[in-house]
């Protein structure tokens, strides 16, 4: 029999008061590690919000966002205070256009009477059959405008045209983004799925990404042509954004696009890159003054983001400190079980003592006694985590996300910004960080099994160890004692 | 050899100083079967306690074979009481929960002999103690009295000390058991020239041992 054995022995020599020790062990190592796997989940759905939006900052002339106009565009000068902006890595600059098709847009001038007296080609800002078309191209819209589209268009032709009880029919424009490299306005790469990016990125280059929904209602493939304004534009490559209407677009050289609208050294909005996720805030606070605050409006995220990012860190927080006292409870549990076991075997102790062991042999006996109640409840309690990890990580962050969400609902609250279904769907985001957040799902990870293994040696490093070194007093002559 | 050179042993209880041991002087031969006799509370047991390097003495000396126990460092002391002392107590002191053969490979644990030779040896020893070979693996609390005192003689012989110190070993075994153990005790001390000192009370034990010495109010004298 070695040292190992005889501790295993001696950890089960009361077998009814170790059972119960192993019981209370496991339900608070249990409980340590359902927090510690609840705290890698939270940690792990903050990293992928944060990673959805990612480094982006995304800068729009002040007023302009939710597609009514408002601001002036912004300059080619403003991009180079944007890149100069501490932790921005780079800036890029799009040009965003509506383009109607050039027969919708004559026809509908001619049956409204009205457009027709602004120029069918170019009607910015305004509502009614043009939509808001400041260009034309031979392009037919891949997207029909539905009872959505017909009612936001006739709520801006409201009272001017004649025969309002039938509105018109129109086209959805079509957007055209210039870019100045093969991303997106978002800074994301263009998928291609045919053809090839764009490599001619000047005034006069006739190169153009097509969507894939567009291409297909046009019959377009790569090396086909069609026009934009009085331009020859010709395939380059296809691409797929991923849904219907972003497909429904094309994506043009950036000084092509701006000669072709007659809008020279004009960006709608900037793509900032940030160095860091933990900059975005500074940098966006710091973009913001370098340019103006009422010049430029600079977005990263969106409040429910942060709003769930907030609820999750609260959730966080509270589960690496449940963590942490539920470790240190299961501590204190086999400290005082192993003080209570050492002052009951002092004698025995000075039995071992006055036969030759040293206190080192001792101490590791009592250590290794100590750990064999701490392996029992480490894995009774992985057991219990197992099952009680995942509800209690929901229910942690649905009681820290409902306030949050009441809070953030009458912000966008019905009728708050009036009608239209663009609106509503502003609302619905608003009420959405629970929905942004979801479902927490448990999984355990090394980082997991690396942290629970260093609670539970911690454990066993504060539960045994004061008590070994307690054996260490106990003087061999105890064994005499009552003799 | 063991040489025992003015040994004073002194406790402070509030104002008082109790001297059990005070001024204890005598040798005794390798191999020797030696008794302290004394009435109960005499100070026998202290002074077995400072032979046995369990304690440390006030003042004096207590040399094993030409070792001063008294100013040997607690390290060495751990190793003199493993490899050159045996202790018999009178009321066993055996790991409950251990069997037979555990609690006498025990010390030889302690003193790293392999496994295999500290079972080995185990075995032998229980059957030279007369302890039958069924007994060698039943619990330690689960055996008689005079069983559970031979375990202990055969723990205190694991090492092969030079000295074996037993404190009262008949204390609580009846006559016929009391008789068999100081036989045994006395044919280790003749055939493997074992020192043995024994602390008793009892005449009839003292009779049977070669020297006896006699215990009174911390002074010894050889009868």
């Amino acid at each position: 029999m070695g040292v190992v054995s005889r501790s295993v022995g001696n950890a089960f020599r009361n077998k009814v008061r170790s059972g119960a020790v192993v019981v209370i062990l496991a339900v608070a190592i249990g409980l340590a590690l359902a927090m510690l796997v609840a705290n890698q989940a939270v940690g792990a759905k903050v990293d992928s919000l944060k990673s959805s939006v990612g480094n982006t900052i995304t800068v729009n002339p002040a007023g302009s966002r939710g597609g009514l106009g408002g601001g002036n565009p912004l300059t080619a000068q403003q991009l180079e205070q944007a890149q100069a902006v501490a932790h921005v890595t780079s800036a890029t600059g799009v040009l965003t256009v509506r383009l109607g098709n050039t027969d919708t847009t004559g026809s509908s001038a001619a049956g409204t009477g009205t457009g027709g007296a602004e120029g069918g080609a170019a009607q910015p800002g305004r509502g009614g059959p043009g939509f808001g078309t400041s260009g034309t191209t031979s392009l037919v819209s891949a997207v029909a405008p539905g009872s959505i589209g017909q009612r936001n268009n006739s709520n801006g032709s409201t009272g001017t045209a004649p025969n309002a009880s039938a509105p018109p029919s129109f086209s959805i424009p079509i957007q055209a983004t210039g870019v100045a490299t093969s991303a997106t306005a978002a800074g994301s790469a263009i998928n291609i799925t045919g053809g090839a990016g764009l490599n001619d990125f000047a005034a006069a280059s006739t190169q153009a990404l097509v969507g894939s929904t567009l291409a297909e209602k046009n019959s377009l493939k790569v090396g086909s042509t069609f026009t934009v304004q009085d331009r020859t534009m010709t395939v380059k490559g296809l691409f797929d954004a991923g849904d219907a209407f972003e497909n429904n677009g094309i994506y043009l050289p950036l000084a092509a696009t701006q000669s072709l609208m007659d809008q020279a050294g004009q960006l709608s909005s900037f793509s900032v890159q940030v160095d860091s996720i933990d900059n975005v805030t500074t940098t966006q606070t710091a973009l913001t003054t370098a340019l103006g605050a009422d010049k430029v409006d600079v977005t990263a995220g969106s409040t429910n983001l942060e709003s769930a990012i907030s609820s999750l860190g609260t959730v966080q927080n509270i589960s690496l400190i449940a963590f942490i006292a539920s470790l240190g409870t299961a501590g204190l549990i086999v400290l005082l079980i192993m003080i209570m076991v050492v002052r009951e075997r002092r004698r025995e102790i000075g039995v071992l003592k006055a036969i030759g062991a040293s206190n080192r042999t001792i101490g590791v006996q009592f250590v290794l006694e100590a750990m064999v109640l701490v392996v029992l409840g480490t894995v009774v309690g992985a057991v219990v985590a197992t099952f009680a990890s995942s509800p209690i990580a929901n229910a942690l962050v649905s009681g820290n996300t409902s306030s949050g969400t009441t809070a953030a609902g009458p912000a966008g609250g019905p009728g708050g910004l009036g009608g239209g279904g663009g609106f509503s769907r502003t609302r619905g985001a608003f009420a959405g960080a629970e929905q942004l957040i979801g479902t927490i799902s448990t999984s355990i990870g090394w980082q997991t099994l690396v942290l629970g293994g260093i609670g539970v040696l911690a454990i066993a490093a504060i539960g045994a160890l004061i008590p070994a070194l307690l054996t260490a007093k106990v003087r061999p002559i105890e064994v005499l004692r009552g003799e | 050899m063991l040489t025992v050179k003015d040994v004073v042993k002194s406790f402070n209880t509030g104002d008082n100083t109790i001297k059990p041991v005070n001024g204890v002087s005598f040798s005794v031969e390798q191999g020797t079967f030696a008794a302290i006799l004394g009435k109960s509370g005499s100070g026998k047991s202290t002074l077995l306690s400072l032979l046995g390097a369990l304690d440390k003495a006030t003042s004096g000396d207590v040399v094993v074979d030409d070792v001063n126990i008294s100013r040997l460092p607690d390290r060495k002391l751990t190793a003199y009481r493993r490899d050159d002392i045996g202790f018999v107590f009178q009321a066993y002191n055996l790991i409950p929960n251990l069997s037979a053969q555990e609690n006498v490979m025990l010390p030889m644990e302690f003193a790293g002999v392999p496994h295999a030779t500290r079972s080995a040896r185990a075995a032998e020893l229980l059957n030279q103690v007369g302890l039958t070979e069924e007994m060698h693996a039943r619990k330690a609390n689960r055996l008689s009295g005079g069983m559970q005192q031979r375990v202990a003689i055969a723990r205190a012989l694991a090492n092969s000390p030079k000295l074996i110190l037993a404190d009262e070993p008949t204390g609580n075994l009846d006559e016929e058991t009391g008789e068999l153990i100081i036989e045994l005790l006395r044919r280790l001390a003749h055939e493997k020239k074992t020192t043995i000192l024994v602390v008793t009370h009892d005449r009839a034990l003292a009779a049977q041992t070669d020297r006896r010495f006699r215990l009174a109010r911390g002074r010894l004298t050889e009868d």
